[in-house]
């Protein structure tokens, strides 16, 4: 499945095995004299799902900042399927979901997906259509019936699913998440985690999730980033070998069980 | 039981219909009631204690005169009217365009807004005569007037308002790479209509307030002129009369702002 994507957009035709979406090297990023991430080294490969877990202030959000050409690196290399951030933004190779929806409250649920669609256009920027409407997209993310809903008409789950359809959109071969379901109760999380891994499977989109819940991180990620603080370093990476699809069920399992376990253990020594 | 159920439920809604619409009639009628109680009050007050007309007529002398001299009043009523739309859209306009200038540049906000909180805190009493000597005893002068008295609480609004818009919608405006120019008419400028509107309301009033303030300076025409003609006539009920045509006169700006605000900002 990996193979017949890479040669689908034709990336790294000289990497024999993975392409990779992103690939940091000795990445560092300073805030005035306060060193946020020292030297790290990571590679993601194409099409995975990553969660990155780590203590507060090692820099799990600020590493996604880095990626998307949000904030520079101080010193250290990034690139993004091996162009640079500033041009992989420019070229809208990823999209950013945000902890709060950040919705437009003056726009509709449809109006908002259809905002990444409307920035650039008038300039003659080659913004890239997704195979999915915004229409579509909303359907996706089963909020079909509420395209003209406000945002301070819908719950917050919904409101998150319509930051995804929006992030969606432009049809992102990276998609970098921030605690996206942070401020959502338990029974919505768990739907929308499903959810997610249902767009991810279909979409084939490469994912870098930010959690600070461990059963979330094992239950989602193929592989777990753990990372280290003061200064953010990279701990581990931790391969999670669970049976695909995941179900809700899997997380009573042992293994599973075992995973969360051998990561709290890791992030006490953190 | 479920029966009986079925039966009782319409009627506890209807109950309940019948008690909300009781409470909307009692919200309504006690301070209407109120006001009808003081104005009674009023004017038994006048008729008893046998105070002159010219020092507070009754209410019923205001009516009367309300009605006789309604012509006068519809008269001077049209030329205030046109000089406190004209001060405000001109203040607004102004202001609005000055808070964008303040917002694109810091350069500018130091430069000028200490000339504007300046300008804020001259009395407006004390600049109507100075701008009537400037401008000549024409509308200009009431249109600046009451543009100057609407500007201040806009330009303040508007500033705060345009910069009111979330570090992470400016962080989505960058990964989208959106221009400036896009990132001010689709996010900062919807994001500052609540708080554009809210000093609309102000000035819907003030705008009133300022015209009136330029007639009384000098004007022949005007509600403000009329009251001083009245006042100097010991016209009292005229002058009250006058008095409730203004304050009418406010009430409908206000109420027109209030009306755009409903239809404009509905998130």
């Amino acid at each position: 499945m990996m193979e017949a994507k890479n040669s689908l957009q034709g990336q790294k035709v000289g990497a024999p095995d993975k392409a990779l979406a992103a690939s940091l090297t000795d990445a560092t990023v300073r805030f005035g004299t306060f060193t946020a991430i020292d030297g790290l080294n990571l590679d993601i490969e194409e099409g995975a799902f990553y969660t990155i877990l780590g203590p507060s202030g090692c820099g799990k959000s600020t590493m996604l900042r880095l990626v998307s050409d949000l904030i520079p690196a101080a010193a250290g290399d990034v690139s993004i399927f091996g162009k640079t951030t500033e041009q992989a933004r420019l070229a809208r190779e990823f999209a950013f979901v945000f902890q709060d929806a950040t919705l437009l409250p003056w726009r509709s649920a449809l109006k908002n997906v259809e905002l990444p669609l409307e920035i650039g256009a008038k300039r003659g920027v080659d913004v890239p259509l997704g195979s999915r409407s915004p229409r579509e997209l909303l359907e996706l993310v089963g909020l079909k019936g509420r395209e003209d809903a406000l945002p301070h008409e819908l719950s917050g789950g919904m409101r998150q699913r319509v930051a995804i359809a929006r992030a969606l959109v432009c049809q992102p071969k990276l998609l970098l998440m921030d605690e996206p379901f942070g401020a959502l109760d338990e029974m919505t999380r768990d739907h929308l985690n499903l959810q997610l891994l249902d767009i991810w499977r279909e979409t084939g989109t490469t994912i870098l999730f930010v959690t600070h819940s461990i059963a979330e991180a094992v239950f989602l990620g193929q592989k777990v980033i753990m990372m280290r603080a003061h200064p953010g370093r990279l701990r581990e990476v931790v391969d999670i070998d669970l049976p695909e699809p995941r179900t809700i069920k899997q997380r009573d399992q042992q293994e599973f069980t075992a995973y969360c376990g051998y990561l709290r253990d890791l992030l006490e020594t953190c | 039981m479920a029966v009986a159920e079925n039966i009782t439920m319409p009627d506890l809604e209807a109950a309940e219909r019948a008690e909300a619409r009781r409470r909307k009639v009692v919200s309504t009628a006690v301070p209407l009631g109120t006001a009808a109680a003081l104005i009674l009050l009023w004017q038994l007050g006048v008729k008893l204690f046998g105070v002159p007309t010219y020092v507070a007529p009754a209410p019923s002398d205001v009516a009367v005169a309300f009605v006789e001299k309604f012509d006068i009043l519809l008269m001077n009523f049209w030329p205030t009217l046109m000089e406190s739309v004209a001060g405000f859209a001109v203040g607004n306009i102004v202001a609005i365009l000055i808070a964008v200038a303040f917002v694109h540049s810091r350069h500018v906000t130091m430069a000028f807004f200490p000339i504007a909180v300046f300008i804020n805190t001259i009395p407006i009493l004390a600049i109507a005569p100075i701008l009537v000597l400037i401008f000549g005893p024409g509308i200009t002068a009431k249109v600046v007037i009451a543009a100057l008295i609407c500007f201040f609480p806009t330009l303040v609004n508007m500033v705060r308002g345009l910069q009111a818009i979330s570090p992470q919608a400016l962080e989505l405006s960058r990964i989208l790479s959106a221009s400036k120019s896009e990132v001010f008419w689709k996010m900062r400028l919807p994001a500052s209509l609540p708080f554009l509107f809210s000093a609309l309301k102000i000035s819907a009033t003030t705008s009133v307030i300022g015209a009136i303030v330029g007639e009384w300076v000098g004007a022949d025409l005007g509600l403000g002129a009329l009251i001083i003609d009245a006042t100097f006539n010991f016209n009292s009920p005229l002058l009250y009369a006058t008095v409730f045509m203004s304050s009418g006169l406010s009430v409908l700006m206000f109420a027109l702002v209030t009306l755009a605000e409903k239809l404009i900002v509905r998130w």
